[in-house]
């Protein structure tokens, strides 16, 4: 293993894989095991004299500069590696609007120089950590959760489900419960109620859940002082630990509980692979660290197989979990670094890999909502779209 | 130190299009252009270590992870850790006869400690090392043969791919001889043949990794949040924050007492390069220790600069006085002519671009004119200013940088109406500017300034290029003068 990295190495540069999230950023080179650096994605803006995430844009331009400035700190402050002539496997969700993906291209390929980029969809690369050939990825993400099948390394693109159930509605949970317990003039800053979150909630089992909707609530667990620096200490009572990743599992009449996006993502699949999709689930993503979460969600999932509509539609059997040779958090990295690895790393398959000379030519990415390139080659639509190219 | 605790009252328009002060700026005497961070080209240089300072060659730094061996970090403060010794007599052991007269004296023994938190490495059951740098025990990753399982697997998917790609090309150019083959004739196929001889199949290498790769087994059986979650105090003391799992990516513990040190991360020094002419702006000197630079172009040494002194407030619709300070950086006379950035002759810019398009045409492969950085949000969208000079331009002339002239007895005063003093390098200068009409009260009052300076090339000019020592350059300042009154 270790002659093969050696050879590898004179060959060619490492690539590095680049998972860019609204909280956190992952960077790392393929082949490893763990990205060289989990940071937050924000970075000095100097001019404004704060800390400025790369997601607070209102312009092209200004998204640009934040991209610029945050990729110096990835490359020259983390993994010190010079960008020029380098390879670059983006990992990116299925939903990144256009405007971030080409502004991306543009920073890498034009101030960058990158040799070469590899855009892949985090769906993918979470499976790619499995081997397993038939996955339904649950990834909760800072923001949303998103739920996408995939069959032989093929996103079953009409069944992609996504709400806005991430980390952040926990938080923003967790705000209204210690609300009602310390006063509604509470405010705790996104970082506290972060290690909140992460310090002491948990997900309840699902009986236990029940009963706290009925009129014998259980015993609540223990409370938390919890310290702050200068406010003196806010008491996280167990009420608000239990409960503040319920709004993950409130159903209501849309149906866009979390148990229930899955389950819609499932039926939306082909009929041959629902089985294998509920028998090859894996829970990704940083808000799915909470523990219990994966308890109650195989639980709710039993349960809401037994309701209509889903009864009625889904014979699906046992429900039954992967574990990622991962981190919750860098699992779709890992991905990343393991299609990197086989592609840009090896140099073979320059099918996927969108060089630097392509890019200047026609300076767009293939994106999956373009029509451009989901139109297939002999559709009478295409000569139209061939004219505009 | 003004230029680094105040605002940036006067900044210059960089080639790019941004607003830097002329700290930041940089200047290259190649294309006797601006240059900022922005548009320049950010390279590695050295890798070293910022706690023992020092140096370690890329290839070696690249194998150990661009992590230092003998430096660590608190995992649970960040601040750096100290190596302390510890005397401990080693054990008796029972049995050896002659260990007893090694065992007399003590032996020295060594941890980490935080002197920031206190905390040690032996809280967390590290054992204490007989060195003192080094030789900490490393953790594998928990998760390393499966993942060097699935790289092997993608691999040899990879390798598939790409021979059966060469294969079908292959076999669209390959014609059948005439001539009736031995495996034709008798019904052997190559692989049947070798396996009759014994020999192992001849695509043995990447389809039985790929046949022996195991997928990872799903479960119904998840972990159930253990009973005691609901009875159990919680001790904050005791569980990790983000950040601190975040600083070991590879483990992300949870527990306090499983945190270990964590190598400190090299640094970099960086050199910088002019993206048109690829020329060095600044490299540093190799040795961590050491602050200066080998090249260094920045503008501060080559551009005039201009401060505020003081100036009238502005009003809108009238015309006040400004007093400015220029001074030439510069080894040779400079002549200095202030203007309105209007009136600074636009033929310059069309050759460029004309060079640019001619360069282009010849080196399609190069693409440097395609692919560099899109303009910047041209400086006129971030700041609108409102006051312009008036009157004829101010035309004065800068003696060169002298830093013998602290010590001459009378500086030359031929102070006017629109010099008000004069001393070595510097001069203190007059100028009437106008307020626009239209300015709104209490809006930011920014000047824009043009510069035209004469500039000496000191470099040895090509062999074949036209020996041109004098230039005349232009560049633009925007003055920050207050608000609106």
């Amino acid at each position: 293993m270790a002659l093969y990295e050696g050879i590898a190495l004179i060959q060619e540069k490492q690539a590095v894989v680049l998972d860019l999230g609204s909280e956190y950023t992952k960077f790392g080179f393929t082949g490893e095991a763990a990205p060289r650096c989990i940071i937050r994605s924000q970075f000095w803006c100097s001019t404004e004299r704060r800390f400025k995430k790369v997601y607070e844009y209102s312009t092209p331009e200004e998204l640009y500069d934040n991209l610029v400035n945050m990729l110096h700190l990835l490359y020259f402050r983390h993994v010190l590696v010079n960008p020029k002539e380098r390879k670059v496997v983006v990992v990116e969700s299925l939903l990144t609007p256009t405007l971030f993906r080409e502004t991306l291209a543009k920073v890498l390929f034009t101030h960058y120089e990158v040799s070469g980029a590899v855009w892949a969809d985090s769906p993918r690369m979470c499976a790619m950590t499995l081997g397993a050939p038939v996955t339904l990825v649950v990834s909760l993400g800072a923001r949303e959760a998103e739920v996408a099948a995939v069959v032989h390394s093929c996103v079953v693109l009409r069944a992609v489900q996504a709400q806005p159930l991430g980390a952040a509605a926990v938080r923003a949970e967790l705000l209204h419960l210690l609300r009602q317990d310390c006063g509604p003039d509470l405010h705790l800053p996104d970082h506290v109620l972060e290690d909140i979150t992460v310090k002491t909630c948990f997900v309840s089992p699902r009986a236990r859940a029940l009963r706290w909707q009925s009129d014998s609530p259980p015993e609540p667990a223990r409370s938390v002082r919890y310290p702050l620096a200068r406010l003196g200490a806010v008491c996280v009572s167990g009420r608000a630990r239990e409960l503040a990743a319920e709004p993950l599992f409130r159903r209501d009449n849309e149906l866009a509980s979390l148990p229930d996006i899955v389950l819609q993502c499932i039926m939306q699949c082909p009929i041959d692979v629902r089985r294998a999709l509920a028998a090859n689930v894996l829970l990704t993503g940083g808000a799915a660290s909470l523990p219990g979460l994966r308890a109650r969600l195989s639980q709710e999932l039993a349960h809401l197989c037994t309701l209509p509509p889903y009864s009625s539609r889904l014979r699906l059997g046992e429900f039954k979990f992967h574990r990622a040779p991962a981190h919750d958090m860098s699992c779709a990295w890992l991905g990343g670094a393991l299609c990197g690895a086989g592609e840009a790393g090896g140099g073979a398959g320059g099918g996927r890999l969108l060089s630097r000379d392509v890019y200047c030519r026609e300076r767009r990415l293939r994106d999956w909502v373009n029509l451009l390139d989901n139109t297939p080659p002999h559709h009478p639509q295409r000569d139209h779209l061939d004219l505009t190219l | 130190m003004a230029y680094l605790t105040q605002p940036d009252y006067v900044r210059y328009i960089c080639t790019c299009g941004q607003l830097k002060p002329i700290t930041s700026l940089y200047f290259c005497r190649h294309c006797l252009k601006i240059r900022c961070g922005f548009c320049i080209c950010h390279e590695v240089d050295s890798h070293y270590c910022p706690n023992c300072l020092e140096n370690m060659p890329s290839s070696e730094a690249r194998l150990k992870k661009n992590r230092c061996s003998s430096c660590f970090d608190c995992p649970s403060c960040y601040h750096t850790l100290s190596t302390r010794a510890s005397l401990v007599q080693p054990r008796q052991q029972e049995g050896a006869g002659d260990g007893k007269v090694e065992n007399k004296h003590q032996k020295k023994m060594y941890y980490l400690a935080c002197f920031n938190c206190r905390w040690t490495s032996r809280d967390v059951g590290i054992p204490d090392q007989p060195v003192a740098s080094g030789g900490w025990p490393e953790r594998p990753n928990p998760f390393a043969t499966q993942i060097n399982q699935l790289l092997e697997y993608y691999k040899a998917i990879a390798l598939q791919e790409k021979q059966e790609k060469i294969e079908k090309e292959r076999k669209k150019f390959a014609i059948r001889g005439k001539y009736l083959t031995l495996t034709d004739k008798t019904g052997l196929t190559g692989a049947m043949a070798r396996n009759i001889a014994g020999l192992p199949s001849s695509d043995s290498g990447s389809s039985s990794i790929i046949a022996k790769f195991v997928p990872s087994q799903a479960s119904a059986e998840v972990e159930e949040l253990p009973e005691d979650y609901f009875t159990k105090e919680v001790n904050l003391n005791q569980i990790t924050s983000m950040p601190q799992r975040l600083l070991s990516p590879e483990w992300q513990p949870t527990d306090v007492s499983r945190l270990h040190p964590i190598a400190k991360l090299l640094s970099v020094k960086r050199s910088q390069r002019c993206r048109e002419c690829d020329h060095n702006l600044t490299k540093p000197e190799y040795n961590p220790g050491s602050i200066k630079f080998k090249i260094e172009l920045l503008a501060f040494y080559h551009i005039p600069e201009v401060k505020i002194i003081s100036y009238e407030p502005m009003k809108a619709g009238e015309n006040s006085t400004v007093l400015l300070k220029l001074s030439n950086p510069t080894a040779h006379e400079m002549t200095l002519c202030l203007m309105n950035p209007e009136d600074i002759p636009q033929v310059d810019n069309e050759e460029e671009q004309l060079e640019n398009s001619l360069e282009k045409s010849l080196t399609l492969d190069k693409e440097s004119a395609a692919c560099k950085p899109a303009a910047a949000p041209a400086w006129r969208r971030a700041a609108a200013p409102c006051v312009r000079a008036v009157g004829p331009p101010v035309r004065v002339s800068v003696p060169q940088r002298d830093d013998a002239a602290e010590y001459d007895d009378d500086a030359t005063h031929d102070a006017n109406d629109v010099i008000v003093w004069r001393k070595a390098n510097k001069l203190g200068v007059r100028l009437q500017v106008a307020t626009e009409a239209a300015a709104s009260r209490g809006g930011a009052a920014l000047l824009a300034l043009a510069l035209q300076y004469s500039y000496r090339n000191t470099v040895p000019p090509a062999a074949n290029a036209p020996n041109q020592r004098n230039h005349i350059l232009y560049t633009t300042a925007l003055l920050s003068l207050g608000n609106v009154a």
